[in-house]
Order: structure tokens, then sequence, then C-alpha cells
């Protein structure tokens, strides 16, 4: 069970993540990538330097902002399409540099990461941290830009909203939460292989914000939850079709309900009804 | 020398392969308007069916037939689904990607799952036949031989097909202003159908070619190709059918450069990285997109 909350927990931050950047219509699979660093760096400061787990969890979140802060300078406001070819870039760039590296383990893997003493209370607090960032930003002004973005860029523009500037804070804060991540998976599993952060880590992060639904941030809990919970409750002649599962799942949302099961309008009327 | 001539004579037969799928990638988008993803599973899916037929039968011929028959099958079939994404109202191209993403993982895990046990395949000899010439360290293969022969043949009977037929007309206007094309009157449904039609008999046909080209297929194949017609796509200008021309030749040829000279599993991240700078510099692609 510890094992299917820890993992869930760690889904829901790293799709958060990226629902956060497509909050402003932009796909940055770049956190992939910045969670395979920080996973690696807090397996190579914990197990060769010896650093204690909360000064590996700052510098990696640290390390996220200033990498993802870097490359969105760079890429500035590019269309959704190239963004997503930054993304897959580094994710390549990333793992190849680690399956290289005799250092990091390479194919083989990183192994002897310390486990923490109470992991599910430090992962769970850190995500509520994170909840709690996301929810601010989503009920203040900024958040309000950014549905003016999503909606339609071009009238964002007019509006004098600084689309550029929303779109490089949220990846920033993405990147953090990315961060976050990386280092939970790396003490929580205790070891590290660079297949685990591939293209499969993308589609699986892209059905769970796509299922729970990418226009609030809370779908992204129930769909995290009833995706893993996939491989842990069913049995194993059914688990183990759960990629197919996850794919008809996701074409079938995006058929019937393309905004996703939880939608922002279905928040607002249950909202109205309690208050009714 | 020699190394460098035949990695060029490589880049080419496998940069022919990259021409074809990013060309009838560039005519859904077109026509369709869908960011078709999961367009090289299909296609890795119809090389699976042209083995298991090679298999069971020996026989080429059905063995070429069943891949163009299953390629098409799986395009028609997709149709319904990407027209429904289509008519709802306020959605964009980006559902499309994630629907073809979903499919995609569907594709991927019935290889996994359901042919020879997951493992890879090998294509016979005879399918994938001996060196045509060889001569220090070139080596040029029939399946080389068939990539760069069929992709120019595939590739001027298409562009024939754009700018020479009735139809191709109609694929243009539908391209260039897609409501007016359906306020003059013209089929859009019929043309989005021939467009599937037409991507999935090209696909087929790449299905064989890339089957005798590669000698083998994995179900993962089809992720990093199809992360690869993306990236070409985009590097060359989304929907740029010209573009994809050039911008798909040279990633083969640079590929193959970087296979020869460097480690093999550095390809990809030099592949990516060029493109990376490209769409950086330039964000519509280095001949201009033909959609936003």
């Amino acid at each position: 069970m510890s094992y299917f909350i820890g993992y869930t927990l760690i889904y829901i931050l790293m799709t958060w993540s990226i629902y956060l950047p497509y909050r402003v219509k932009d796909l940055h699979f770049l956190n992939v990538a910045i969670m395979a660093v920080t996973a690696y760096f807090s397996a190579v400061a914990a197990v060769n330097w010896g650093w204690p787990f909360y000064l590996v969890l700052i510098t990696a979140i640290f390390i996220g902002i200033i990498i993802s802060f870097v490359i969105s300078k760079v890429i500035g406001d590019v269309p959704t399409f190239t963004v997503v070819i930054v993304g897959i870039t580094f994710i390549f760039i990333v793992k190849t540099i680690i399956e290289n590296s005799d250092y990091l383990g390479g194919t083989m893997g990183f192994f002897a990461i310390p486990f923490l003493d109470h992991p599910l209370i430090i992962m769970g607090g850190i995500t509520l941290f994170f909840a709690y960032i996301l929810y601010m930003l989503n009920h203040s002004q900024i958040g309000k830009a950014a549905s003016v973005i999503f909606s339609d860029k071009k009238m964002a523009h007019s509006l004098g909203i600084n689309v550029k500037n929303i779109g490089r804070l949220f990846q920033t804060i993405s990147s953090a939460m990315a961060g976050s991540a990386g280092v939970l998976y790396a003490y929580f599993t205790g070891s590290l292989f660079p297949d685990f952060f591939s293209f499969h880590l993308v589609g699986t992060l892209m059905t769970i914000l796509f299922i729970g639904g990418y226009t609030t941030m809370w779908g992204v809990i129930p769909a995290a939850i009833l995706l893993g919970g996939v491989p842990v409750f069913l049995p194993s002649a059914v688990s183990s079709w759960k990629i197919l599962i996850y794919g008809v799942l996701l074409v079938a949302v995006i058929l019937i309900n393309p905004e996703g099961i939880i939608t922002k309008k279905m928040l607002w009327k249950l909202k109205n009804k309690f208050i009714s | 020398m020699d190394v460098f001539i035949a990695q060029i004579i490589n880049g080419l037969s496998q940069g022919s392969i990259y021409v074809l799928l990013v060309t009838a990638f560039n005519l859904m988008l077109l026509v369709a308007r869908i960011i078709q993803f999961a367009y090289p599973q299909f296609v890795v899916l119809a090389m699976y069916a042209s083995w298991l037929v090679l298999e069971k039968s020996g026989n080429v011929i059905l063995a070429a037939l069943a891949a163009i028959a299953v390629s098409v099958l799986l395009n028609l079939l997709s149709e319904p689904i990407f027209r429904r994404i289509n008519n709802i109202e306020k959605i964009d191209i980006n559902a499309s990607f994630v629907a073809s993403m979903g499919l995609s993982m569907i594709i991927v895990e019935i290889m996994s799952h359901s042919i020879n046990n997951g493992f890879p395949v090998s294509f016979p000899d005879y399918w994938t036949g001996e060196n045509i010439i060889d001569f220090n360290y070139i080596n040029i293969g029939r399946g080389e031989l068939a990539a760069l022969l069929g992709g120019i043949i595939l590739v001027a009977l298409f562009f024939y097909l754009l700018y020479h037929t009735h139809y191709g007309r109609v694929f243009r206007a539908i391209a260039e202003d897609r409501k007016t094309a359906k306020k003059v009157g013209l089929p859009i449904l019929k043309s989005n159908l021939l467009s599937y039609l037409i991507a999935g008999i090209l696909g087929g046909i790449i299905a064989i070619l890339f089957s005798m080209f590669l000698g083998s297929a994995s179900p993962w194949l089809g992720e990093t190709v199809a992360l690869k017609v993306l990236a070409v796509s985009i590097t060359a200008g989304l929907g740029n059918l010209t573009g994809g021309l050039y911008v798909g030749l040279g990633l083969g040829i640079l590929e193959s450069l970087a296979i020869g000279y460097f480690s093999g599993s550095w390809s990809d991240v030099i592949a990516f990285l060029l493109m990376l700078v490209v769409v950086l510099s330039k964000p519509q692609g280095l001949f201009g997109a033909a959609l936003e």
C-alpha cells in the first residue's frame, strides 16, 4: 500500500508540473528531463557525498529552477509544438548522458540510495505544499490571465497580458515540482534506471492529466489514484495490459469529454450546490 | 572517405523513409487537420503484419499486400475518431495529438504482448536481400536501394497527384482555407477519407521499404520514429510538404554520419539538438509553417 501511495504522490507532483505550463498551452516535457537530473543528482549527493536529505532537496529544486529558467529564457514565446521538441530533445540528451556515464551507473542503474525514515509523511507534506502554491496561483490575477492566454493568446496580448513572463513563471514553478519529484523518486525507490525517464513517462503523465482533466488542478488526483491503482488492485492478467488500458481510457475521454473527468464547470456546479 | 560515402548513401536511404513518413503526416495535418502521432506506429504494425505472413507462408507478395492492407485498415479505422475530435467545439489540434498518443500506446502494448512474445522480429534474408554493391566500406544492400528508389518514386507520384490532378487541387484548397473550401462546395469529408486512404497506402509501402532497410522491427521502433517525424515536420514548418522533403533527407544523412563517426547512442541527441537549434532560431520552421 505504501508503495502505491508513494508512487501516486510522485505522479501527482509530476503531472502538476505538466499541468501548470499547460495553463498557458505549453506542453513542457522538459520537466521529465529535470526529474531525471535531480533524481540522479540526489542519488550521487546522498551516496557519494553523504549529503543529508533536506540539503539535497533544496539544492535539487534550485537546480531544476535554474535549468528551466535558462531554457525558458532562451526559447521565449514559441508555438506549442516547438516547446514539445525542446522537451523531447532534453529527455534524449539527459538519458543518453546517463546511459553513457559509468559514474551514474549507465544502463545498469544506480543503487543503494538510502531510504527515508517516514517517506510518505515527507512526500505528502511536499505535495501539499505545491498544492497550496498551485491553488493560490490559480485564484490570483496571474491565474485569470493564464486562462485568457489558454483561450486566446492573441486576445491576451491585446489585453496587455505579459504572455512570455507568465509562461516563464509557470515553467519555473513547475520545474521546482519536477525537481522535488526527482528527489522523492530517488529516495523512495532506492535505485534509478535511465529507462524510467523516457517518453513512456511522458505518456503516463499526459494520460493522467487528460483523463483527470486539464482545466483544474484537482482532476490529476483521482486520475493518478485510478491509473496508479491499475497495476496494484487489478489481477496481474489484467494489469499487465495497463498501458493498453491507459491508451483506451485516454482516447475514450478525449472522445466523450475532451476536458477530462473533472472540469472547472463541474467543480463550479458542485460548489454552488453546497452553498445553496 | 569510403566511410563518408557509405554513410551518405545509407543516410539518403534512411532519409527517404523519413521523407515518406513526413509527407503522409503532413498530408493528414493539412487536409484532416490532425497531428497523427500514431502514424509511425501504424507503419510498424504493418511491418509486423508482413513479418507474420512471411513466417506463416514465406510468400513475399502476400506479405507486401498484408502490410498495405493493415496500414490502410488502421488509418481508415482511425478516421471516425479524429473526425469526432475535430467536430467537437473549441477543440484545437492538441486534442488530436493527445488522442493519437493514446492510439500509439494501444498499438505498442498489442505488439509488445501479442507478437513474438514482445521480442523484436527479424525479417528473413530473402526479404531484405543481399548486398548489391560491395566495395571496401561501401556496402549497398537491396533494402537501402529499395528505400532510396522507392522514396524517390513515391514522392514524385505524390507531388504529381498534388499538383496535377483534380483531387490534388482540392487538397490544396482545403489546406489553404478549409472554411471557404466548404462554402464553395468542395467535398471535405470525401477528401478527408481520401487523405487517410493515401496515407494508409503510403504507410503500407513505407512498412515494406522500412523492413527491407532495417531487417528488423520492435514494438518501440515506432515511438522514436514518431518523435523524429514530429520534429522534422516542426523543423521544416508544420504542414510544409516541400520543407519536409529537405529536412527529412537532411535528418537521414545527419543521423547516418553521426552513427559513422560517434557512438550510436549519440545520433538521436545530435539530430534532435540540431533540429532544436533550428526551431529556436526559426520558430515557424526553416521553410515556414503552412498552419499556425
